[in-house]
């Protein structure tokens, strides 16, 4: 099997002749840019600035060599504008805090206010109010929230959908080549369309746009959720018109060169439980997931990817229900969300993407060893009948050991020998 | 006379118009300040606990009831401090050095000033000498330490070492929570305690100061 054929037959819950892995596939699967230049270090690759793709989590671009000496098997394609709004064209050098030299978009322009925290700003306008923040000695970004009174005799939905239009000519042909690009390379291919995230609190304050206005502060918008129903309501119902208008023009440029699309990163669980009872899930989210997935599925071979950390096993059958094909980033770390239960109760139903190996404590913190033991754990767990691609339960951080994220690819390797592979790539 | 089972309802229910209005019209009646914190307030906000423990409540609704508390305890809170009243205990929160990632130190810090404690919020990305300083020029007698970042737990650690350094480690109870956070990485690093969420973060607290009390008696 070739690379592609392996993430389909892991996406049709047929067993490949070995897991697909996915590193840099998305946004959500991605390397710390410092971990990414650890790596082409440690694997003797040529030594060059990494290229920051992903300017707000700082995720590293993983090129095609690196990609090979990690036997990837998934290609991202990704939309044109970045979290802050801006391109990635024109690479400039950049220094990141801890001094390493990377590459990131000319447009990625900084302040460093009185308390040593670089400010960044969205479209790279200086005029504009910063909307991220990189505290000092940091690796990433946070945003700024910049929430403008609410006065809620006059709150507009309208408000709310600055970021939701028709895909300008521009952003469309950059998906064309983006994907023509991915499925160049030979690899399954997973796209980020954008416009399909319903309530995404990483997106709720917009960092992208100069000035925000709507309900854009966290906390508020959590709030909002419970108190101000209709209004959300009324920004998904807009915004699911939008994105199913755009969804058909983006079909009709990339036909099926791609094999998942990720929907949607809504975060619904904590370390402990979910966001929002399984009812409120069923009213709020529901219809408009479920619009969404079945359009991709009448319309196209493509797979759809739902995000969400955290406890969400009692969502996983209304996750599947409206459609999902894929969970990501399947943190067993959390409560309920046990590898040996998720496969059973639903391994046939939903791909799990990720779960590989635990990001909180074993691979920032545990030995190779006890890196090596969990992947092949859970290897031996999720690869059953297929429905599973190689990832670690969300990003790899920043101060990772670079011998734990060897041991973790070391490892999916010893175990795709066990299964006796015939040939890679 | 105002019906004060209005301002328990309006806690739970996340209702901060009414639970203002009712607060306002019943210290215009002359009811004590700290009668409507302990046998009503608290009692409302410890509801909401439960019910975010049985899962009948979730994060937004944490939000609102605590907001709805909030707005009720401005009005009162200088009134207790003419009064004189001393708090359950006098609380510094924040998330450590290098995280920004506040929601969940927001939560803490609110369901403890509805369980009765004095809440000095230090904010965001605090570095550990302003921990420091709370104890030493403000008073606070009980750290929480808050992170929800792999490369910012270390800075707990710091934080703790800074305050043991500072020789005020002995007066003071230290918890620490997050999600990366563990109760092995709260003994590990010398805190006193963890606290998996909000509600569980109340009891612990007071389970802490009840020990601090004991100790100094």
């Amino acid at each position: 099997m070739n690379a592609k054929e392996r993430l389909q037959a892991a996406l049709r819950h047929r067993e490949p002749d070995g897991i697909p892995i996915d590193f840099g596939g998305t946004s959500v699967t991605g390397i710390h840019v410092s971990a990414v230049a650890a790596l082409r270090e440690a694997y003797g690759l040529e030594k060059r600035p990494v290229k920051v793709h992903e300017p707000y989590q700082m995720l590293g671009l993983l090129d095609d060599d690196l990609k090979e000496a990690m036997g990837i098997d998934v290609e991202g394609a990704f939309p044109r504008d970045t979290m802050f709004g801006f391109a990635n064209r024109n690479w400039k050098t950049w220094r990141m805090p801890d001094g390493l030299e990377v590459l990131i978009s000319d447009q990625f322009v900084t302040t460093t206010d009185a308390n040593g925290d670089i400010l960044v700003y969205p479209e790279g306008d200086l005029s504009a109010p910063p909307s991220g923040k990189m505290p000092r000695g940091g690796y990433f970004c946070d945003t700024i929230v910049r929430q403008p009174p609410i006065d809620d005799a006059t709150l507009n939905v309208e408000e709310n959908l600055e970021e939701f239009t028709p895909m300008s000519e521009d952003q469309l042909e950059h998906i064309r080549c983006a994907t023509a690009a991915a499925a160049a390379t030979g690899r399954g291919v997973i796209a980020t369309f954008g416009g399909t995230a319903f309530g995404d609190i990483a997106l709720v304050p917009a960092p992208f746009l100069k000035h925000p206005k709507g309900i854009r502060d966290v906390a508020e918008w959590y709030m909002s959720t419970a108190t101000r129903r209709d209004y959300i309501h009324g920004i998904f119902g807009h915004q699911c018109e939008i994105a199913l208008a755009n969804l058909e023009r983006v079909r009709a440029t990339v036909g099926d060169a791609v094999d998942a699309v990720f929907i949607c990163g809504t975060d619904f669980g904590t370390q402990a439980s979910t966001f929002c009872s399984v009812k409120t899930f069923r009213d709020l989210y529901f219809p408009y997931y479920k619009r969404v997935n079945d359009w991709v599925h009448r319309n196209t071979g493509w797979r759809t990817f739902k995000h969400s950390c955290g406890a969400v096993e009692k969502l996983i059958p209304s996750f599947i229900e409206a459609g999902f094909d894929i969970l990501n980033p399947v943190q067993c770390s959390a409560a309920g969300m046990a590898p040996e239960h998720l496969k059973k109760e639903y391994g046939e139903q939903i791909v799990f993407w990720g779960g590989g190996v635990d990001t909180q404590k074993v691979l920032p913190f545990g030995t190779p060893e006890d890196v090596r033991r969990q992947v092949l754990e859970r290897c031996e767990v999720f690869s059953r009948g297929g429905g599973f691609v190689f990832n670690s339960i969300h990003n790899v951080q920043a101060c990772t050991p670079v011998r734990n994220i060897m041991a973790m690819i070391d490892a999916v390797r010893e175990f795709n020998g066990i299964t006796k592979r015939d040939t890679r790539h | 006379m105002t019906d004060l089972k209005r301002l328990y309802d309006a806690i739970l229910d996340g209702d901060a118009k009414t639970a203002t209005a009712v607060t306002k019209e019943a210290l215009a009646e002359g009811v004590n300040p700290l009668d409507l914190v302990t046998n009503h307030m608290v009692p409302a906000m410890d509801e909401v606990g439960k019910r975010f423990e049985c899962e009948e409540y979730f994060v937004p609704e944490l939000l609102i009831s605590a907001r709805a508390m909030k707005g009720a305890l401005e009005l009162i809170r200088p009134l207790l401090a003419a009064q004189g009243s001393e708090p359950v205990a006098r609380v510094a929160i924040g998330t450590v050095k290098g995280d920004l990632h506040d929601i969940g130190k927001n939560l803490v810090a609110s369901m403890l000033e509805g369980g009765g404690f004095e809440v000095i919020d230090l904010g965001a990305d605090v570095s550990p000498d302003k921990f420091v300083a709370a104890v030493k020029e403000r008073g606070a007698n009980l750290i929480c330490l808050s992170a929800l970042l792999t490369v910012t737990m270390p800075a707990m650690k710091t934080t703790i070492e800074a305050l043991t350094n500072a020789g005020v480690r002995g007066k003071i109870k230290i918890m620490v929570g997050g999600a990366p956070v563990t109760p092995q990485y709260a003994t590990e690093i010398g805190a006193d305690g963890y606290g998996e969420n909000a509600i569980s973060a109340v009891s612990l607290a007071r389970q802490l100061v009840a020990q601090g009390s004991e100790a100094s008696a």
